[in-house]
């Protein structure tokens, strides 16, 4: 029996704690059941528990990697490496999601007290959890650098609240780790930019982005069914007469880093809701639009000229994703791209609100939350042309709303 | 619930080429009585396991297409009304109007539950539904019991069934769900893997041919800026149409020629680029 090969439960105990202290989230509940496992004698070589373990313990394929190294480590005295910057990060995402579920909880793992927690900026937070992982794996430390106390900012507006936790100052200063940070926070307090757990709700919302005509039309399938059901007493059902079904654009800053947790999810949404639409077409631009939209997300083999923009639909909806955040001359300057090759002379401000004017019903829809929006003045301008809504999902149906008003 | 032991073991079927290390995890699930979420890139076979399993285990197989509009009762049950209703007006029918027992007619869900013997049941592409379909579901899977409101009665599973649950999401689904679920990723295979694949559904193909076009395939693969990459649904037809073609000669796959492309590339942005690449390497 493999018991007697691992010299016990304990070792199996050491594999379970391993495995959580690299990020990976098991529960105990799985633990217990890989226990039942291997008690009904299911599993009965290294090779059965390699894949019994990861399938009943591990339940998404971002850790298998992370597994496979505590595995050998573990079973086949294999090294553990050192994890590198990007696989920590990685480490960090995955314990703050199930830390953050528990602040006091997680209080107890630092050793330190929830008020304290509270003091740490979310960058401290991570640095913190970085450093401390950092020592895990050198192993010689005595654990006396819990936390950096000289360092604390007080509650500001990018304080973290064991009550209820929100990321702010997201728009400035952004690290990489930080963006990371942001989606675990925004993942628990169900505020904040729309997550991709909430997708299936995002799209009731743009079930809305139906057009409407008079309820008119006896339906006549549904007047016979309700009929029917009212045992014989007729009643009639009236439809909304048809009308042709919506054309829409989506452009997608998916310029750097700041964008990227959006545009997969943002693409995936209009693509699940493509059914309803007569015509859906994604273009890219970075930051903001100057001369071309790109229809290749690399931004370099499709462009499309905003110009001939002109020559669709006007009752087209025109959604723009982005957060809206640059430095003011990108805007204004009238040779503000950072690209070379578009240097036509008309600033973006100007390309902008050419393309509000030609599409009436269009929209902006900004990952940044509305309370970070004042401090942005590039924010500020582009709100003048385009009615701004946040990523969420009370932002979304107020776009829908918004973009499906009979009169723009 | 009456409980049968089950010592069947699952090691493949005769459509299914399957590593030991799936095997592995779909018996301990058998045997755990847990549902087993598969995920993977399209056209990976994880709906063909299901199908494998029910095969190799000499079990039916129940199959649960989930849709987006989809509400858990769909699944479990429904009261036709209107049969009901039509039974009434007429008097006809051999159904006792007054039973609305015989008004209920079960969905997959609750097949699976009524069956005299232990099933397979198959729930494909549980990602299409929303979050609260999904945990529901997992409720009632998990108690192997359900009510029928309308008569009050409690609709208790004969037979475990044995349940394979696929998604193609690339996002995680949520946390209570997968703690109630073993889960598996079923990586591309290999091409040692692939041959085998291909060798299971044409036992009587070339060994050129064979090569060839597994090579082909990989190349293809790996040609960049392809949104919906082909994979080994793709590779099983296109070699099917090349050995229906009796135009086409193994020598000429090995030049670097790439008959029916589009077999294999369906989006046609994609098409054209893996058409440019094949003309590109043709002349090089």
């Amino acid at each position: 029996m493999l018991y007697a090969l691992c010299e016990g439960v304990g070792m199996f105990v050491d594999f379970f704690y391993l495995l959580k202290k690299v990020g990976i989230p098991v529960s105990p509940t799985s633990f217990l059941r890989l226990q039942k496992a291997l008690s009904m004698g299911l599993i009965n070589s290294v090779d059965d528990f390699y894949t019994g373990a990861r399938a009943i313990l591990v339940k998404s394929e971002k850790y298998f990697d992370l597994y496979d190294q505590v595995f050998a480590h573990r079973f086949q005295g294999a090294e553990l490496k050192e994890p590198s910057l990007v696989e920590l990060s990685e480490v960090v995402r995955a314990l703050l999601e199930d830390w953050l579920k528990d602040p006091k909880m997680l209080a107890d793992i630092l050793g330190i007290d929830e008020k304290d927690i509270a003091k740490l900026s979310p960058e401290e937070l991570i640095q913190y959890f970085l450093d401390r992982l950092k020592e895990q794996t050198e192993a010689h430390h005595g654990g006396s650098k819990w936390i950096g106390t000289g360092g604390t900012s007080p509650v500001g507006h990018s304080g973290y609240h064991p009550g209820g936790m929100r990321v702010g100052g997201v728009s400035r200063n952004k690290s990489a780790v930080k963006v990371a940070m942001e989606r675990r926070y925004r993942d628990y307090t169900q505020e904040g930019p729309m997550t991709p757990s909430q997708m299936g709700e995002a799209l009731k919302r743009l079930r809305n982005m139906v057009p409407f005509g008079p309820m008119d039309r006896v339906n006549i399938d549904e007047t016979i069914y309700k009929t029917m059901k009212n045992c014989g007493e007729i009643e009639i059902i009236f439809d909304r007469s048809l009308k042709d079904r919506l054309k829409v654009i989506l452009a997608i800053d998916n310029g750097g880093w700041s964008m990227d947790p959006y545009i997969d999810l943002v693409q995936t949404l209009f693509n699940y809701a493509r059914a309803q639409f007569k015509d859906l077409k994604t273009f890219f631009f970075h930051n903001t639009i100057y001369d071309y939209l790109w229809e290749d997300p690399q931004r370099r083999h499709k462009p499309h000229k905003v110009d001939e923009m002109v020559r669709l639909d006007p009752e087209t909806r025109l959604i723009i994703v982005g957060d809206a955040s640059m430095a003011p001359y990108e805007l204004m300057a009238t040779d503000g791209s950072i690209y070379v090759e578009e240097r036509s002379g008309k600033p973006s401000y100007e390309r902008l609100k050419f393309l509000a004017k030609t599409f009436p019903h269009s929209v902006w829809i900004n990952p940044v939350l509305v309370e970070y929006w004042p401090y942005t003045p590039s924010i500020q301008h582009i709100r003048e042309i385009f009615p701004m809504f946040e990523l969420t999902l009370d932002g979304l149906e107020k776009a829908v709303v918004h973009m499906m008003r009979l009169f723009p | 619930m009456p409980q049968k032991n089950e010592t069947k073991v699952f090691s493949g079927a005769s459509k299914y080429v399957l590593d030991d290390e799936l095997a592995n995890i779909v018996n301990i699930s058998m045997a755990l009585e847990m549902p087993l979420l598969l995920k993977g890139e399209p056209g990976t076979g994880k709906t063909m396991l299901a199908h494998a399993v029910a095969e190799a285990l000499h079990m039916k197989l129940i199959v649960l297409n989930v849709k987006s509009s989809m509400k858990l009762i769909d699944a479990l049950y429904q009261y036709d009304t209107l049969t009901r209703l039509n039974d009434s007006r007429f008097g006809d029918s051999k159904r006792d109007v007054s039973n609305i027992e015989e008004y209920i007619r079960m969905g997959k869900i609750g097949q699976s539950f009524v069956s005299e013997e232990r099933v397979v049941l198959l729930i494909d592409e549980i990602d299409k539904a929303d979050t609260d379909f999904q945990d529901d579901m997992l409720d009632v899977l998990d108690q192997m019991e359900f009510d029928i409101i309308e008569i009050d009665k409690t609709i208790r599973a004969k037979y475990r069934p044995v349940i394979v649950i696929t998604s193609n999401a690339k996002k995680d689904l949520s946390d209570p769900f997968l703690g109630r679920c073993n889960f598996h990723h079923i990586a591309f295979p290999e091409p040692d893997m692939m041959r085998r694949i291909v060798q299971v559904h044409f036992p009587e193909i070339e060994k050129e041919l064979l090569e060839s076009a597994v090579r082909t395939f990989y190349r293809l693969r790996e040609i960049k800026g392809i949104e919906k990459k082909p994979a080994t649904r793709e590779l099983i037809n296109w070699i099917r149409a090349l050995r229906a073609d009796p135009d086409i000669r193994t020598k000429d796959l090995i030049k670097g020629e790439v008959p029916y492309l589009g077999v294999l590339f369906k989006k046609s942005p994609d098409y054209v680029v893996a058409q440019n690449a094949v003309c590109m390497e043709q002349r090089a």
